[in-house]
């Protein structure tokens, strides 16, 4: 496939220009937009507000929170692209049309731009993050 | 959208870029040939197709010239050609309608992406893209492919695939490139704006503007740049309910619940016109960075980002807070006059007294703080004006806050055992050079209450209770004859760098510290010495008892596997030298407060080994009353407990200064 490699090269590229000027080129932000479709606008307005969080266990456990404009608070994860927000479900998941939700591109925006907040945790703590979105939808 | 975001600006590249795209398709459409700017346009034909999420994928081969000018013969797939991955959106392929074999010229502005480890660039941003027809005979079997519909294969992508932005190289870089929670303000300090996204605007000076456009859209990159006045610590969570609740509340404990008290490091700033607000900041784990900070920052220029409104409030309902804000009033320099232009020339320090005040926090745990530690300290500063005690007992002023520097005598808790102890109220018996060298008039001790509210370093407590220490006290409440240690009262073990020492005499304290001696004017909860004779023994009050030589704890049980031992439960452990207590009360005649009865107890301690304890118990049984009385007690510094009238009794305890 072609598209994730070309979705992180972009990233990269953002994060090398980021890390050289403090800045994004037009051209990286337009790709964004390309890439990413309706996506890009929203997930820069999360980065924009610091909405993204890294969560971190002493075990070197992390995942992702992000809070939605909704103010709800999404989980994403590290290890493989998930998120508890229903547009994943839905284009993601359910409809293969996008790559990310808003929320994922979001993180890895803020990890480019060096913006995620972080969080320490413990190891019950973070556990309780993941099952808490499990009861939620069962 | 935050103003000035990188959201509102692709947000403007998106507009501009559709309307480009709209009239250029408009214009393909008009012109109905090809545009003859060549320059930029990349020619391609189409091997395969497929389709990734809702991007086209079109696998190309790159053309060196329009195979318009070809005749369709020579338009045979070339070895040589690069091969190119182009992209397109799902509009753009609508649009295009195109299939293998197809010839595409793109416009520019199209973007070309190399990927790390592939060798096929890809281009993307292909939305000036235009299907050309090679000759009639296309048309027509462009018109039958129309209607029937071609099968894209389409790949579904694995979510397992995660994007890795970093090179082993920049792996090390990239923690500390992200802001940390909770986190010592110390790591913005060298005015690292790096670190922060280049949406920030340019630097205001006025508070009340920066207020006034909370809400509006960008108010949050809306930098304010003000002195820091104060430092200091409020307990959070308790911190603005007991101003609000009326005048009673100043100097009211706050009895401590069970949860450890969290405390908010806050700044007190003011602006170029003269406007304070006290922004809080986070929680402080540990309180023993108060002393630090105060040092380092007050007197310095910050700039303030990103703020949240927590409460606008009023002299009426903050007096603490308008106590501290007064102190700083007049502004030593002229401040701007609002209204004005920024350049204005009309300054003043004619003002009145603010009225209101904001108090802000940041946004979600993240600093919005830039301190440049390194910079001069500004000219609006006004540091603590630091005063003689034996001034401040003659001052009028009421609910005036004052700073002073003083050595500490000693504490007295309150005697609730259920509080911590860093969180119960005391009394700081202290004393300076302009006290002990007075002769009349002003006592030469003063007792300063130390509410639970008034929040204490780690390294403050230790050092009251190790031994005599010169404190520095900053900002404490002087009022109704009485020195408080309340909210924003910091409480300093290191000399302020900078005071305005207004005749204040920072020395230490030489030769042995005098008490004033116990005469009529000795009221409760005072410290005093006495001298005297023994004229009764309370025998009743005679006791003894072993205590913890570790805790003091006074209250040991019998060890149950041995009987013979002494257990302490707060410590979990045998005692094995106890400290033995003795307390007895005893009646003397002073000549200084010749009216009066006056009681004292006093006490004895004395650390033994265990059997040496049982042999002292016993000759304790048998003292003399009669050897004690008429023994001249000389110089006994004492705390007093009560003192009554009807009857005539002064209640002492002795003591031993700090």
């Amino acid at each position: 496939s072609t598209l994730p490699a070309v979705a992180e090269e972009l990233l990269r590229e953002i994060k090398k220009a980021f890390q050289e000027t403090s800045e994004v080129p037009d051209e990286l932000l337009l790709g964004l937009k390309f890439i990413f479709g309706p996506s890009a606008v929203p997930a820069l307005d999360l980065v924009d507000q610091r909405s993204v969080t890294r969560v971190r266990a002493p075990s070197g456990r992390t995942l992702y929170q992000v809070l939605g404009s909704s103010g709800k608070l999404y989980t994403c994860y590290s290890s493989c692209h998930f998120c508890t927000c229903p547009a994943f479900g839905f284009s993601v998941l359910q409809k293969s049309e996008s790559l990310l939700c808003k929320h994922i591109l979001a993180v890895y925006l803020s990890q480019a731009m060096g913006a995620c907040q972080e969080l320490a945790v413990s190891e019950e703590q973070l556990t309780n993050i993941l099952l808490a979105e499990e009861e939620d939808e069962g | 959208l935050c103003r000035g975001g990188l959201a509102e600006r692709l947000c403007r590249l998106q507009n501009r870029e559709r309307s480009a795209i709209s009239f250029w398709r408009h214009q393909c459409i008009s012109d109905d040939k090809i545009p003859s700017d060549k320059s930029g346009v990349l020619i391609v034909k189409i091997l395969e197709i497929f389709e990734e999420c809702t991007i086209q994928v079109a696998i190309c081969q790159q053309l060196e010239q329009s195979p318009a000018m070809l005749s369709p013969e020579d338009a045979v797939i070339n070895a040589e050609e690069p091969i190119l991955k182009v992209l397109f959106t799902r509009e753009t392929a609508v649009h295009l309608k195109s299939r293998p074999q197809d010839v595409i010229h793109i416009y520019p502005p199209w973007q070309k992406l190399l990927l790390q480890n592939a060798d096929v660039p890809v281009i993307m941003n292909t939305y000036f893209s235009q299907k050309v027809l090679l000759s009639e005979h296309s048309e027509a079997r462009e018109k039958t492919y129309g209607l029937t519909k071609m099968l894209i294969k389409k790949n579904i992508i694995s979510l397992a695939q995660t994007f890795r932005l970093d090179d082993l190289d920049d792996k090390l870089h990239r923690e500390s490139s992200d802001n940390q929670v909770p986190c010592a303000p110390q790591t913005h300090n060298n005015g690292d704006s790096k670190q922060h996204p280049s949406a920030l605007s340019a630097v205001n000076d006025s508070l009340l503007e920066m207020v006034e456009s909370q809400g509006a859209v960008g108010w949050r990159e809306v930098q304010v740049r003000v002195v820091i006045q104060r430092v200091y610590c409020l307990p959070a969570r308790e911190g603005y309910r007991s101003h609000t609740q009326g005048s009673k509340a100043l100097g009211a404990t706050l009895v401590a619940n069970a949860d450890p008290p969290s405390v908010r490091l806050c700044l007190l700033v003011q602006d170029a016109y003269g406007m304070f607000s006290e922004v809080q900041l986070q929680s402080l784990s540990s309180t023993d960075d108060i002393e630090r900070y105060c040092r380092s920052w007050e007197g310095k220029s910050c700039c303030l980002a990103g703020m949240k409104i927590l409460q606008r409030t009023t002299r009426g309902r903050a007096l603490g807070l308008f106590s501290l804000i007064d102190s700083l009033w007049p502004p030593v320099v002229p401040v701007k006059v609002p209204g004005q232009s920024q350049d204005s020339e009309m300054m003043t320090t004619n003002l009145p007294p603010p009225s209101f005040c904001y108090i802000l926090t940041v946004q979600s745990g993240e600093i919005h703080v830039e301190v440049d530690e390194e910079e001069q300290i500004s000219n609006l500063y006004q540091p603590p004006a630091v005063h003689g005690l034996n001034e401040i007992l003659r001052s009028d002023g009421c609910n005036e806050r004052c700073s002073f520097w003083a050595q500490v005598l000693y504490r007295r808790l309150q005697s609730k055992q259920s509080i911590p102890i860093d969180q119960r109220e005391m009394l700081l018996f202290v004393t300076d050079s302009t006290l002990q060298n007075v002769v009349l008039g002003i006592p030469k001790v003063v007792a300063v209450s130390v509410t639970a509210s008034c929040v204490l370093s780690m390294e403050i407590t230790e050092a009251l209770s190790a031994g005599s220490r010169l404190v520095f006290f900053k900002d404490a409440l002087w009022g109704n004859g009485r020195i408080i240690c309340v909210e924003r009262t910091v409480l300093l073990l290191q000399k302020p760098l900078l005071c305005s020492a207004a005749g204040a005499d920072l020395s230490e304290l030489t030769g042995p510290v005098r008490l004033d001696e116990l005469d009529s004017t000795t009221q409760a909860n005072s410290i005093c010495a006495l001298r005297g004779t023994v004229v009764g023994v309370n025998e009743s009050t005679a006791f003894s008892w072993p205590t913890c030589n570790r805790c003091g704890n006074g209250k040991l049980e019998l060890y149950p596997q041995d009987r013979e031992l002494l257990y302490c439960n707060q410590c979990s452990e045998v005692v094995t030298t106890p400290v033995l207590k003795m307390q007895l009360e005893v009646f003397l005649s002073c000549p200084s407060r010749s009216q009066s009865t006056v009681k004292v107890k006093v006490w004895h301690e004395i650390s033994m080994a265990l059997f040496a304890l049982l042999t002292m118990l016993l000759f304790l049984q048998t003292y003399e009353v009669q050897s004690v009385l008429g023994k001249e007690v000389g110089l006994l510094n004492c705390y007093v407990h009560s003192v009554t009238s009807h009857p005539n009794c002064v209640a002492l305890e002795e003591i031993v200064l700090l």
